[in-house]
């Protein structure tokens, strides 16, 4: 699947939370780099517009925490990192939202059946 | 920064005023756009959209309607400047203008101005850069000479009025 393909933005807006919390409680990491990972796991090109209000969100609910930094060259970054709640909260979506994909998918025709 | 994202600045802090977004907040937020651009070499108004629209997303908060407080500081301006002004004309005249004693007028100046001015102050809390602690949107160095003169002019022609006249 190419990384650009546009997708539903119901669907982006659905599955971003869960995964911007993943790719944070990985390693602490600013919004930038953030968005280039998403990209690169193929979820398409998300903008500056929608992504730092979800962390801002995110961090207002204390599921992460962030910091600004020096950059060794040119201007600081914002560094976020996930909380102790946040990794509780992802445990337990990522439990929640994988039986839900599994149910969602299973109500639809194969893909052989929906050619 | 060029001088689109001069603009976009300035027009994202404007946005965010325009909603009541304390000031360090508003820091915040511009810092985020300018980091991002800066990594990414993208337009802000292409990764974040219009200022007007980004502002309203980041900040979940309509542009506010004049609230009871700017009610207040509007009516406190007004009483407060006029006691003022006309507490000092009497002052300087040595009669007091209007019915009430002149002490009485700049009893209820300092009484009225106090709070407003207080308020004021607070509620204008500078938008600092997270990366630097520099204000964002600093006065340009005029500005408050062109207040004080603004406020002293009508003063100092009535006090020259009022020593022609006598």
């Amino acid at each position: 699947m190419p990384s650009e393909t546009p997708w539903p933005s119901d669907w982006l807006r659905a599955a971003l939370p869960l995964c911007v919390l993943a790719v944070v409680a990985e390693e602490e990491t600013y919004g930038y780099a953030i968005a280039q990972q998403l990209r690169e796991a193929g979820l398409g090109p998300v903008k500056g517009g929608t992504l730092y209000p979800l962390l801002n969100r995110m961090e207002q609910d204390g599921l992460l925490r962030s910091s600004w930094r020096e950059g060794a060259a040119g201007p600081g970054r914002k560094f976020f990192a996930a909380t102790e709640a946040g990794r509780a909260e992802l445990a337990g979506r990522t439990a929640a939202w994988r039986l839900f994909t599994e149910q969602a998918t299973a109500l639809l025709p194969s893909l052989e059946e929906a050619r | 920064m060029s001088s689109d994202a001069g603009t976009y600045r300035g027009d994202l802090i404007l946005a965010l005023r325009m909603r009541d977004i304390p000031g360090d907040r508003i820091g915040e937020i511009v810092a985020e756009v300018e980091s991002h651009v800066a990594d990414s070499g993208e337009d802000p108004r292409e990764a974040f959209g219009p200022p007007q629209e980004y502002a309203a997303s980041v900040s979940g908060r309509a542009r506010t309607r004049w609230s009871r407080a700017d009610v207040l500081v509007a009516v406190g301006s007004l009483v407060g400047g006029w006691s003022l002004a006309t507490g000092l004309l009497g002052l300087m005249g040595g009669d007091p203008v209007g019915p009430l004693p002149t002490w009485a007028l700049l009893g209820v100046a300092v009484v009225v101005l106090a709070p407003t001015l207080g308020h004021l102050r607070r509620s204008a809390s500078p938008a600092r850069d997270p990366r630097t602690g520099q204000d964002l949107a600093p006065l340009p160095r005029w500005v408050p000479w062109a207040m004080g003169a603004s406020l002293a002019l009508p003063v100092v022609l009535a006090a020259v009025v009022i020593a022609a006249a006598s």
